[in-house]
């Protein structure tokens, strides 16, 4: 997780911030803007070929899988509902699902909101006065909290995308403990999210 | 339908980072097609990911070109239209419902015990190692052979409910159960109860019985 000094390092180099990705993803579905679609490719690009090489993808599928996610982005941006998901966890299904065609035999496996056996979300009764802005930094306040153990587990699982027995290996530490942890600290985080809504 | 027993955050953080089992992963799909919460905490999850994504510093050059594609946009009405695969109900949701050959009420059951029949579910990744999906339908009265897990093992039930150790499970609930937990689910009511059960690795059954079945049942 970026330190605050990072975000604010970001914004200096002019990266897209997650406000941003909102508006240029609705300015490539209105009008196929070609600045906002290289706005997206400049801030997503290159920290999708970081996160996969991190992951220990090589270079070249690194590439495809990014190329794959920013073509996907272009071609569905006008599905893009920015009630249901910020751009930046729009994004980021976009490129975790090419991940995984692009390693899995089968297509990743989803709910689909058409079948008619769906159950769909009661409407929300809370007030709807939260932006994605305001829940995006509830959630790092909600993450700083959490003891070292747990943040630890919460970065390897989603950076490195590493599963429960690779990090109970690389930790040295036993599978019941990993997953203890990732269950306190989602517990955590729901507690203190649910404290500033 | 009120769901009581949810999918546990472990297993819902590596259904987010994708490496969920194949077997596991449809039992999760299918519960968060009608959960809305659980469908939440896999939102804040991904809201999480996400955050790791974009504030993370770039360390590589990209060679792709960053120019605009020049290909057709999708049109929302068409992409998101029902499909014609709805027209044959299953009685259950996706993605179970691709994997069963006909109606949850037609599917023609195998016998593996008195009171105790499942039907087995392939996958893609259909290598045993990788763990089983099957339906299992337990008559009322019924004890399950009592078991503990060398893997995970994730239950939806379909139809009815049953009772263990562990609590009440009805229509829609998880029992979502580590490794080294031992259980004994009984059907409850006068109804058969039928449950999706997938594995991440092969069952270990207790008891002299349990373990003369265990190759017969495979579960
Ligand atoms: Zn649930």
């Amino acid at each position: 997780m970026a330190t605050g000094d990072d975000v604010r390092r970001d914004v200096t180099e002019k990266a897209a911030k997650p406000i941003d990705l909102d508006q240029d993803l609705i300015a490539i579905a209105t009008s196929q803007d070609q600045g906002a679609y290289q706005r997206v490719f400049h801030a997503i690009a290159p920290r999708l070929k970081t996160f996969l090489m991190v992951q220990g993808t090589i270079e070249s599928i690194a590439e495809e899988i990014l190329q794959e996610t920013m073509l996907k982005v272009w071609q569905k941006a006008r599905l893009f509902d920015g009630s249901k998901a910020s751009a930046s966890t729009w994004i980021y299904t976009i490129a975790r699902n090419a991940k995984i065609d692009r390693f899995r035999k089968e297509t990743r496996l989803v709910p689909d909101p058409n079948d008619p056996s769906y159950i769909p979300d009661s409407p929300e009764t809370g007030e709807q006065s939260v932006t994605k802005k305001q829940e995006s930094n509830h959630i790092k306040e909600a993450i700083a909290t959490l003891p070292s153990d747990q943040l630890r587990i919460i970065m390897v699982s989603f950076y490195e995308e590493k599963s429960h027995t690779e990090i109970s290996e690389e930790l040295g530490i036993p599978l019941g403990t990993v997953k203890s942890r990732i269950r306190l600290a989602f517990g955590k985080i729901r507690n203190e999210l649910k404290g500033v809504s | 339908m009120n769901i009581q027993h949810h999918i546990g955050d472990d297993t819902l953080m590596a259904y987010v980072n994708g490496t969920l089992p194949e077997t596991i992963s449809v039992v999760v799909a299918t519960h968060l097609a009608i959960c809305p919460e659980c469908r939440k905490n896999v939102a804040l999850m991904e809201d999480i990911a996400a955050l790791y994504l974009v504030e993370s510093e770039p360390a590589y050059h990209v060679d792709a070109d960053p120019t605009a594609p020049d290909i057709q946009q999708l049109d929302p009405e068409i992409a998101t239209a029902a499909s014609t695969k709805y027209q044959t109900d299953k009685g259950v949701p996706n993605p179970l419902a691709d994997r069963m050959p006909v109606h949850l009420e037609d599917i023609p059951w195998k016998k593996l015990i008195p009171g105790i029949s499942h039907y087995p579910l392939s996958v893609a990744d259909g290598s045993r190692k990788k763990g089983v999906l099957r339906l299992l339908k337990i008559a009322p009265g019924t004890p399950m052979p009592e078991h503990s897990h060398s893997g995970q093992e994730i239950t939806m039930i379909l139809r009815g409910s049953y009772i263990d150790d562990l609590g009440r499970f009805q229509t829609g609930d998880i029992a979502d159960l580590d490794d080294e937990v031992w259980h004994q689910p009984v059907a409850d009511t006068d109804k058969d109860c039928i449950c999706l059960i997938a594995t991440s690795a092969p069952l270990k059954f207790s008891g002299f019985f349990s373990r003369l079945l265990q190759p017969l049942v495979g579960i």
